[in-house]
């Protein structure tokens, strides 16, 4: 079960990084739970949450945000969803989720984070199997950002073996 | 990209395959690359964390997934439903946990995030400036591709000491 406390961290973060990287002031649009799997969006940013909270965080992005926003952090203007612009966009995802692992371990759930994994191509399905998803769109001025929180609480004794057990449904 | 990262793996996913679905896989030709992968029907892609770092992603047709999920479950599975895919990112785990424990054995600790579930063909995955080493098993199920991104993490054994802690006290009192 995804747990509510864990997304103000993100949304947080993604706040704080946004408007220190593209000046870019951002609203929380509705939220939403959702279990079944998530069709992608243009391009999406994959990262892992390892430790005592885990599971993925997905933040999906249409091409057109995603130039949006690399051609304001490095003031050039992106055409295209080059290697930089990916690079760029991916390097958006890891700050922002480096920044809420502080605040998640600020409130006694300390992580590490995988590098990212970048998703391009729109309608594949991602699923995250048994965790729920968190889905929290930030509306900016450059398109919406879709936040997927895919997170919990590691179950106690979780450090003892190497694998996250998965229930079958 | 460090092919001794490789071994560990193939030599889980040879004995996690064998053991679960009793399959023997012959390992294909090795390939190093640095581009963009482009998805296979099903791809379960996991995460590791620690002393090594990057990702792990395990890519073959829906008809090799649902022979291997069959195979494990010992039942005919003919669609991709919840229980395939469930199956099939288990899978996955249990072969990325396995090589996790063979990694560790050779002084990289690494804790592994829970396995996502990629279905549909044609995307671009990046794993940016990470490389990728390719090794296709074949076998009887099909083609089961094992991408590794993985790089020794900057922080190696830095963040935490690993101390094993004896479970009786060395020094025994005198009484």
């Amino acid at each position: 079960m995804s747990n509510v406390k864990f997304m103000n961290p993100f949304v947080e973060a993604a706040s704080e990084v946004l408007k220190a990287e593209v000046q870019a002031e951002v609203r929380r649009g509705t939220l939403s739970l959702q279990k079944a799997s998530l069709t992608t969006d243009d391009v999406t940013v994959l990262i892992s949450l390892v430790g005592e909270v885990q599971g993925v965080v997905l933040y999906g992005f249409s091409v057109e945000t995603c130039l949006a926003i690399v051609s304001r952090i490095t003031e050039q203007e992106f055409k295209e969803f080059d290697n930089l612009a990916q690079s760029g966009i991916a390097e958006l995802g890891n700050v922002i989720t480096g920044r809420a692992t502080i605040k998640l371990s600020e409130s006694g759930y300390r992580s590490n984070i995988s590098p990212p994994t970048l998703i391009h191509g729109r309608g594949i399905q991602i699923s995250t199997l048994d965790f729920s998803r968190i889905v929290v769109p930030l509306v900016t001025e450059f398109g919406d950002i879709v936040v997927h929180l895919a997170l919990r609480e590691s179950p106690p004794g979780a450090g003892d073996h190497n694998f996250v057990p998965i229930s079958i449904p | 990209m460090n092919v001794k990262y490789l071994i560990p793996f193939v030599e889980a996913a040879y004995e996690v395959l064998q053991a679960e679905a009793n399959v023997q896989m012959q390992r294909g030709q090795l390939a190093l690359d640095k581009g963009a992968y482009i998805t296979d029907e099903i791809t379960v892609i996991l995460s590791l964390v620690g002393d090594v770092l990057g990702m792990v992603f395990y890519s073959m047709s829906e008809e090799t997934a649902l022979k291997i999920v069959s195979g494990v479950l010992g039942e005919e599975l003919k669609e991709m439903d919840a229980l395939a895919q469930s199956g099939v990112a288990e899978l996955g785990n249990v072969i990325t946990g396995r090589a996790s424990v063979k990694l560790s054995h050779t002084g990289f600790e690494s804790t592994i995030s829970p396995p996502t579930l990629m279905i549909g063909k044609g995307a671009l995955i990046s794993t940016l400036d990470i490389p990728r080493l390719v090794v296709p098993l074949k076998g009887d199920p099909g083609e089961l591709t094992i991408h590794l991104a993985l790089v020794e993490s900057p922080n190696k054994g830095v963040s935490s000491a690993k101390l094993a802690v004896p479970s009786a006290p060395i020094i025994k009192l005198k009484d």
